[in-house]
């Protein structure tokens, strides 16, 4: 007897649309920091770039982005949900990283809404139009993400890869870096991203929105730099 | 769910903000369980500000309240007679500053912490202002020594009238072999409500030689000292925080720090060194600017003793 063709599973084409990197949420116009250590000439080329992105993912994208993602797909009730966004937000000290938040939110939750709607997501997105909630990217796709039932592991290796994604791409206009170049870093973040799943899922509440001095001061002094191509 | 490694671990915030509404210390522990408590409720009596109540229990002492100039603005200053935080101590500090009263809390020396070998050592702070009112909270620094582990949890609750000013310098300790930097971990955790609404979470982790590339660019560069100051008044806006950093940039000679506002109004600076010295003469500054241009005080000096 012939084996049943196997079909994709339904939520891998909207999770797949979500987390291109050309999404346009904007993600291409903040280095997040990064455009701070191009500046100072700490980050110039694919090794320190290489390096720079480890540290950011295993600080930010873990215990931020990563961590709420986990949080949503774990909140029982909207009131839990909207208690990540708040934290999420607050967490965000300098200026351009809460900003950065409110507005790839905004845009994520437009483009989630068109490509998989869902109750769940509506009440997000009429929580954050009436003020009760800031937004946030992760969050929005993360809510899109658990209504179409995609398990967390997968949720979060997409998003966080997308976020390293665009971080690249960012890199390779920036320092300039050679295509080639940022696909091998790319490559090498394969088993970062795929440890940062596991350590996200091992973090306890005290670890939401934990982040390290260097790279917060480095995203404040972002807001007085002269010369800048990102708005992050 | 699989915690992470400390052993006790520091409630969650929804708990620390359930708490917050009742008299009991609730879920944070019970008081038997504390190596040392202190409370103090601060009101304006007489155009002055004053204890109308405080209780402290265990290794935490209050020294008498002196008033270092004619504002009304009362100082009190924390001791702990055990000269130190060892592991499994936890300490509480509760604080209501009344509406218009004016409170500068500081510490008579620094903030020692030895080494944590089973269990990290805690200070938990709750702090409720209320309307008008006006807490400066300038402890001295925080000494982390080999192989300790330390969380410090601060939750304010303020009225959107208060003022809050709040600094924080953490060094390491020397190890025998005269090297820095031989703490476990340090978690510096403050969440600042408005009306009830949380709008600050500021949550470092320091953890040096933990396989973590904390010597990079995005932990501490080849810094080893970390300063910083939290500012939630309505009268921060983007001008003062221009001349907070025109004022403290000179005196940053790594380039190292960071100034931004924060929802609330508020700021955040962050600075990083490689001296307890500078990174005081860079808070001071900022407490000086802001105490001449909100209060017509003149700059701070802490007779210590």
């Amino acid at each position: 007897m012939p084996a049943m063709p196997a079909a994709a599973p339904t939520y891998l084409l909207p999770l797949l649309q979500l987390s291109d990197s050309a999404l346009p949420t904007g993600a291409f116009s903040h280095s997040l920091g990064l455009e701070t250590s191009l500046h100072r000439g700490e980050v110039r080329d694919e090794a320190t770039f290489a390096d720079w992105l480890t540290q950011f993912i295993r600080i930010q994208l873990v215990h931020s982005d990563g961590l709420a993602i986990r949080l949503a797909c774990e909140a029982d009730t909207p009131a839990e949900l909207f208690r990540v966004d708040r934290e999420l937000h607050a967490s965000a000290l300098p200026r351009e990283i809460r900003e950065a938040g409110v507005k790839m939110g905004a845009r994520m939750l437009d483009i989630a809404l068109a490509v998989a709607p869902s109750p769940e997501l509506q009440c997000y997105a009429d929580a954050v139009a009436s003020g009760d909630c800031a937004g946030h990217p992760a969050l929005a796709y993360a809510v899109a993400g658990k209504s179409l039932g995609v398990p967390l592991a997968e949720l979060l290796a997409s998003y966080l890869f997308s976020a390293a994604t665009s971080l690249t791409q960012n890199a390779i206009r920036g320092i300039p870096l050679g295509q080639n170049a940022g696909q091998r870093v790319l490559a090498a973040a394969h088993r970062e991203v795929r440890d940062a799943v596991v350590r996200v899922q091992t973090l306890g509440r005290e670890d939401f929105g934990v982040t390290a001095p260097g790279l917060e001061i480095a995203q404040m002094q972002h807001e007085r730099q002269r010369a800048r191509m990102f708005m992050s | 769910m699989v915690e992470s490694a400390p052993v006790v671990e520091l409630a969650p915030v929804v708990e620390l903000v359930e708490t917050q509404a009742s008299p009991a210390v609730g879920r944070l522990g019970a008081v038997g369980e504390w190596a040392g408590t202190l409370s103090l409720d601060v009101a304006r009596r007489n155009g002055r500000s004053i204890a109308v109540r405080q209780h402290h229990d265990g290794a935490l002492r209050i020294l008498r309240p002196h008033y270092l100039d004619e504002s009304g603005q009362v100082c009190y200053v924390v001791i702990n007679p055990g000269g130190a935080y060892l592991g499994g101590d936890r300490y509480l500090i509760e604080l209501d500053v009344a509406p218009g009263a004016d409170l500068l809390l500081t510490t008579q020396s620094a903030t020692k912490i030895y080494r944590t070998p089973n269990d990290r050592a805690e200070q938990h702070m709750r702090i409720s202002l209320g309307a008008g009112s006006r807490l400066e909270l300038l402890p001295d620094p925080l000494i982390a020594y080999r192989e300790a582990s330390y969380g410090q949890v601060t939750c304010v609750d303020m009225d959107p009238t208060a003022s809050l000013v709040m600094a924080e310098v953490v060094t390491p300790g020397w190890s025998p072999d005269g090297g820095y930097f031989r703490y476990d971990e340090i978690r510096l955790r403050n969440e600042i409500s408005i009306g009830g609404r949380l709008t600050v979470l500021d949550n470092l982790l320091i953890r040096p030689g933990s396989g973590s590339p904390v010597d990079g660019s995005a932990f501490m560069g080849a810094c080893t000292h970390l300063g910083s100051l939290l500012v939630v008044d309505a009268r921060v806006n983007s001008t003062l925080a221009d001349d907070l950093h025109a004022l403290l940039a000179p005196k940053d000679d790594g380039g190292r720090l960071g100034v931004t506002l924060l929802d609330g109004p508020g700021l955040a600076l962050r600075a990083l060194s490689r001296s307890t010295e500078q990174l005081n003469a860079m808070l001071g500054a900022a407490v000086d600017l802001l105490r001449k241009r909100w209060h017509g005080q003149e700059p701070l000096n802490l007779r210590k003793y």
